[in-house]
């Protein structure tokens, strides 16, 4: 026995008032420690939250004199009408879809490369990590140039394959496409990295029992493999669709949700709402909505790590 | 005191048997190279692009070999769009700076209260900080305008500090939390009985015990802070603007000068690339939450 063990054990047949001043005095330090972010969250995310439902019920205009009036419901109701609003929608679901799926795709691929005691992997999967630190808007501006019609150097690469120049950023799939590589080239190592870590922290004897009972390789991986890596796939998916789903920078350097409304994203839809016709109830009304929708994602989240921390 | 040994045992032995599969050698170097590659890239187009002469950035085939100049560099010290980018640099460095002391301080103290107290709720209230991080930026842009304006602090240091603190806030906290849950209690119990205060025993013990996960959190929050374009670009215009606004706002004022943009866009990511070899092996789990270790 130690003598802090000893010192704990006297600490239990000490007298009553004691271990009550002692209980008194460990909530203080609990409040006194977590209060302080609590509070500071309550300010930048409760009270926004509930701010934007009440500046979403009114008509409010900043550039009008005259004081907000009360609207009730109807910022919603015109947003279920507006075609650029329902556009925006479809446009930021098919970015959203596609960038994530291809992230999703390649890194889990890329993970089971990366996978290797092979010399020289370590430096290369670490060198794969810059793009994830970049300044979005710098991602945007360089991916703008590259891919410039008339001197970008993917049109180059393109024409030197036989190609014809292709006017990446002007027409409304390819615009979209061009956004959407930017967020793969972004993110893609990111999520390779996450498989990277979950498959590095599958247990061997797993695989040893599946050979034992004589699994082919094919059928190791879609019954032992595929599975145990379930959760990860589950949580880098939420984590990238989340914020995928906010990003604004890309479409801002790129197109600025050109051509046509064909590359304008929720996010950009928004902001323009807000900031340049400085509608604020109808930009809140969208606000909410799509609190309401990240909320639902950021559950599903939750619930996957609470599952996670119970079976470690 | 044998567990560790083994478990890195299994770990390798592991990634030998996955390795086993596909694909074969010469193969999956050529592909993690050609991956790296694909990822270095613009890395290239960005420093080249900044070093090249106007002729050169425009011409058709690319340019690759061109003689380099600093004159853009030097256009965006000194001469472009009124003021130097050292102006919006300063406000970047203090404005990620303080926000991610006092993410870090707050995001600590809540941590290490998690970590080490039990009080009713307590799971809840943890997965709720972490959510608030998914709240996007772009959803709180309209109520944050019209809070900063009401406070008179629009174009101000002191609200982007506070919104960024804010934001980086469940990051710090949820990171921290681990690295907290994993030291031994009876450290803590010694430094008790030696009759340090509970704080004390934070500040003396714990965070000290933590000090790389701290570290690594606080990089990953000054980067953040550091690429936020939104609220600084709407809670800011000139006194207060970052980097990101400055960035923004070539394209209206000047055309596009692109060897500005990218000289600008190389100072912007220097400083982050530097750092980030020192966080490499926390920066997944800070990315993901905590949710890979």
């Amino acid at each position: 026995m130690s003598w802090t063990e000893a010192i704990r054990l006297f600490a239990l047949v000490q007298v009553k008032p004691e271990t009550i001043k002692l209980a008194a005095e460990r909530r203080r330090a609990t409040w006194m420690l977590i209060g302080p972010a609590l509070v500071v969250l309550l300010a930048l995310n409760v009270f926004p939250t509930v701010y934007a439902l009440y500046i979403s019920a009114h008509y409010w205009l900043l550039a009008e004199p005259q004081p907000p009036r009360f609207a009730g419901l109807s910022n919603y109701q015109d947003l279920f009408s507006d075609e650029r609003f329902l556009n925006a929608v479809l446009v930021s679901l098919r970015f959203v879809g596609l960038a994530v799926g291809i992230e999703l795709l390649v890194g889990f691929g890329l993970a089971f490369v990366f996978n290797t005691q092979m010399r020289g992997m370590t430096i290369l999967r670490k060198i794969t990590l810059l793009p994830s630190l970049v300044m979005p808007l710098v991602v945007g501006l360089v991916w703008f140039y590259m891919l410039n019609e008339n001197f970008g150097v993917v049109n180059w690469i393109w024409v030197m394959l036989g190609g014809t120049r292709v006017p990446f950023l002007t027409q409304g799939t390819l615009a979209l496409l061009s956004i959407v590589a930017a967020d793969v080239w972004q993110w893609t190592p990111f999520v390779m990295l996450v498989f990277f870590a979950a498959l590095q922290a599958l247990p061997e004897y797993v695989y040893e029992a599946a050979r034992i009972d004589g699994l082919s390789g094919s059928q190791i991986f879609f019954r032992v493999t595929l599975p145990l890596l379930r959760p990860a796939i589950l949580i880098v998916l939420i984590i990238r669709a989340v914020d995928a789903l906010r990003s604004l920078e890309l479409v801002f350097m790129m197109t600025r949700g050109g051509p046509a409304g064909d590359t304008e994203v929720l996010p950009w839809y928004l902001y323009t709402t807000g900031f340049m016709s400085l509608d604020l109830g109808y930009a809140a009304a969208m606000a909410v909505l799509m609190l309401a929708l990240v909320t639902v994602l950021s559950q599903l989240l939750v619930r996957q790590l609470k599952s996670r921390e119970a079976t470690v | 005191m044998t567990i560790a040994p083994i478990r890195k045992k299994e770990l390798n032995s592991s990634m030998r048997h996955s390795a086993a599969a596909w694909p074969t050698g010469a193969l999956r170097y050529l592909i993690a190279a050609t991956f790296t590659g694909f990822c270095l890239f613009p890395f290239y187009i960005i420093v080249t692009t900044a070093l090249k002469t106007e002729t050169a950035i425009f011409a058709w085939p690319p340019a690759w070999k061109f003689q380099p100049t600093l004159q853009s560099f030097h256009n965006a010290l000194f001469v472009f769009g009124g003021r130097s980018v050292v102006f919006y640099l300063i406000n970047s460095i203090v404005i990620s700076a303080v926000s991610t002391l006092l993410a870090v301080v707050l995001g600590a103290m809540a941590a290490y209260g998690f970590a080490r107290f039990s009080f009713a709720g307590k799971r809840q209230l943890a997965f709720w900080i972490l959510s608030t991080r998914f709240a996007p930026p772009v959803a709180f842009i309209v109520p944050f305008y019209l809070m900063v304006q009401k406070v008179g602090l629009l174009d101000s240091h002191v609200a982007l500090i506070i919104i960024y603190t804010g934001m980086n806030l469940s990051l710090v906290f949820w990171i921290l939390q681990g690295f907290f849950a994993e030291i031994p209690i009876e450290i803590e119990e010694a430094a008790l009985v030696d009759g340090y205060s509970r704080l004390q025993i934070f500040w003396r013990v714990a965070v000290p015990l933590v000090r790389p996960g701290i570290v690594s959190t606080a990089i990953l929050s000054a980067v953040f802070s550091w690429n936020e374009f939104l609220y600084a670009t709407v809670l800011t215009q000139s006194r207060a603007a970052t980097l990101p606004v400055y960035l923004a706002g070539f394209s209206n004022s000047m055309g596009i000068a692109w060897g500005e943009y990218m000289a600008v866009g190389t100072i912007a990511v220097l400083p982050i690339l530097c750092f980030s070899f020192v966080l490499q092996r926390h920066l997944v789990r800070g990315l993901s939450f905590g949710a890979v270790k």
